[in-house]
């Protein structure tokens, strides 16, 4: 069974479709959704984790039906999502901001998730106070605390300089070891790319590409969104 | 470096820790000094003086409770607070109850009831659309009971010989200060425990709490519906206090004190409200003798330059002192 199955899904605002009739399962661990910007990727993402509800079709989180499941509903089956731009809960500590979700699926080791993510030596600092590269572990983490079987990451290293990067791909890299699932929304594909299984590209809200990451830069749909001219693959 | 805020949870050494924390000591040796000072004149002024802080800090930590934890601006406090005094009016005149604690409780009953039946239907708005329906519903709903005031064979002033809370000011004192520690123990191991975490995560962004999995509605429900309840007791003691429970207990006034104890102990410092009450009240009683007509403009100007020069509450100043002094000096 695919951990994770869109069927025909559509989502548009006023008259704009920003997600056309996307169709695609994921039975790999690590998929990267890649795009131009205003693609819809993070539309998508948002219809995934029950934020946005569809226009039309079907996602199924490991056999089940969830676009009509509240947020809430959806993490307690075993998916959540991260944010691109962070969101702490800054008047409470890291340890606390993790606190928050440990008890959602069973009891998480809050320490154990401190150690993965590299923030044990700050978990008793506000996370108001915390520098930009910590803010975006603390969201990793936050997304870990309530033991997801599937991880829905906005932008994980967008902001983050080369090193930090590298270090959070590394952390990726572990979870995905210990079978955590990954969607991974990022515009620096090439860095995220050595932990990523498949690839789904998406234009103008439609999917142009669903195979290996090998394959993608092959894509002529692929290179003509990127490079711009709809014939600049051919 | 940061401030350090420790581990949350709950432990016994904690909990000792918080009771015996010196504002709650101090505030406590402040009641029991005043209550007996206050059994004979001309201190008896400010004896009632703090019997009234001490049913406002009832309401203030209700307040404070909800609306500074959870940051959901709740104005209808007044309305339970008026339902409390309107019950143990009811039931004293209509079913002539003189037992104090039975009338505590039906209107702390009445307001855990009538919060409940608030709480549900405004708690899925928020922001300023919740704030909206909690002035307008109980606007509404204090309108309708004043209506039917003489329909409902109330007397047309109001319900009088209400039994006293106590035989004086200092006994009166004493049973509010008591209950206001339990509430005030209460509150605090509320706080610290996870469903006071989730309280803080609601205040800081509910939408990504929800979004990441926590489910906010059942922890604002119980919280509202608890506030409300304390707002229907301390309506009760008010009428007892006075002995005596109209339609002017519905007034809106009634949250213009708790609102200025809130802000000036500092929004979710539970027990900062126990201090400012304190504060607030007594200075209110002195400005009231001191400058009769002109109270309200002299004390209005008061509390806005404390406002204004201590905007994180009083408490914050006498932390920062407190560890300046524990600061050893460089050597």
């Amino acid at each position: 069974m695919s951990l994770l199955e869109l069927a025909d899904v559509s989502r548009s605002f006023g008259g704009n479709r920003a997600v056309d009739r996307v169709s695609f399962d994921m039975s790999d661990r690590v998929l990267a959704v890649v795009g131009p910007n205003g693609a819809g990727k993070t539309t998508l993402l948002n219809l995934i984790a029950g934020q946005l509800r569809p226009s039309r079709g079907s996602i199924r989180f490991r056999g089940r039906e969830i676009s009509r499941l509240a947020p809430w509903r959806i993490v307690g089956l075993g998916m959540v999502k991260t944010y691109q731009i962070v969101r702490p809960f800054r008047s409470l500590t890291v340890e606390e901001n993790l606190s928050l979700f440990a008890r959602l699926r069973g009891k998480a080791e809050v320490g154990e998730i401190l150690q993965e993510t590299g923030l044990r030596e700050v978990r008793g600092q506000l996370a108001g106070a915390l520098p930009f590269g910590l803010l975006k572990r603390l969201e990793l983490a936050k997304g870990l605390a309530s033991r997801p079987e599937l991880l829905l990451l906005d932008e994980p290293i967008g902001g983050l300089s080369r090193e930090e990067a590298q270090g959070l791909v590394g952390t990726l890299e572990a979870l995905k070891s210990h079978g955590v699932g990954m969607v991974v929304v990022e515009h620096r594909l090439s860095e995220i790319l050595p932990i990523v299984d498949r690839v789904v590209a998406l234009d103008q809200g439609r999917l142009i590409f669903h195979g290996t990451r090998e394959g993608f830069f092959e894509d002529p749909s692929v290179r003509a969104a990127y490079l711009g001219g709809r014939d600049a693959g051919g | 470096m940061p401030p350090d805020r420790g581990r949350s949870g709950l432990g016994v050494r904690r909990i000792v820790r918080r009771l015996a924390s010196p504002v709650y000591l101090a505030a406590l040796v402040a009641i029991v000094g005043f209550a007996y000072l206050g059994q004979g004149d001309p201190m008896s002024y400010f004896a009632l003086s703090l019997v009234i802080a001490s049913i406002y800090i009832t309401l203030a930590l209700a307040w404070d409770l909800s609306s500074g934890m959870t940051g959901y601006l709740n104005f209808g406090l007044p309305f339970f607070f008026g339902l409390g005094a309107f019950t143990t009016g009811y039931f004293s005149w209509q079913d002539h109850v003189r037992s104090q604690p039975l009338l505590a409780i039906a209107s702390l009953a009445v307001g855990l009831l009538a919060g409940f039946l608030f709480a549900f239907p405004t708690l899925r708005l928020r922001g300023p659309y919740f704030s909206l329906l909690s002035i307008l519903l109980p606007l509404i709903a204090t309108d309708v009971v004043l209506s039917y005031w003489t329909q409902l064979h109330m007397p047309t002033q109001g319900y009088y010989s209400i039994p006293l809370l106590g035989p004086t000011s200092a006994a009166e004192l004493i049973v509010l200060s008591a209950v206001n520690a339990l509430l005030l123990t209460g509150f605090f191991l509320l706080r610290d425990s996870h469903f006071g975490l989730v309280l803080r995560g609601i205040r800081d962004d509910e939408e990504a709490l929800s979004a990441q999995g926590v489910r906010t509605f059942p922890y604002k429900l119980v919280v509202f519906t608890l506030a409300s309840g304390a707002a229907g007791y301390a309506g009760a003691m008010y009428a007892m206090v006075i002995s005596f429970a109209g339609p002017d207990t519905f007034q809106f006034t009634f949250l213009i004190f708790p609102i200025l104890i809130v802000i000036l102990g500092g929004t979710g410092e539970i027990a900062g409200s126990v201090l400012a009450g304190y504060v607030v009240m007594l200075l209110y009683s002195y400005f009231l003798q001191a400058f009769t007509e002109l109270t309200f403009i002299v004390f209005t100007g008061a509390a806005i330059l404390l406002v204004l020069f201590l905007p994180g509450g009083i408490l914050r100043p006498l932390r920062s002192f407190i560890q300046f002094m524990r600061t050893p000096e460089p050597p």
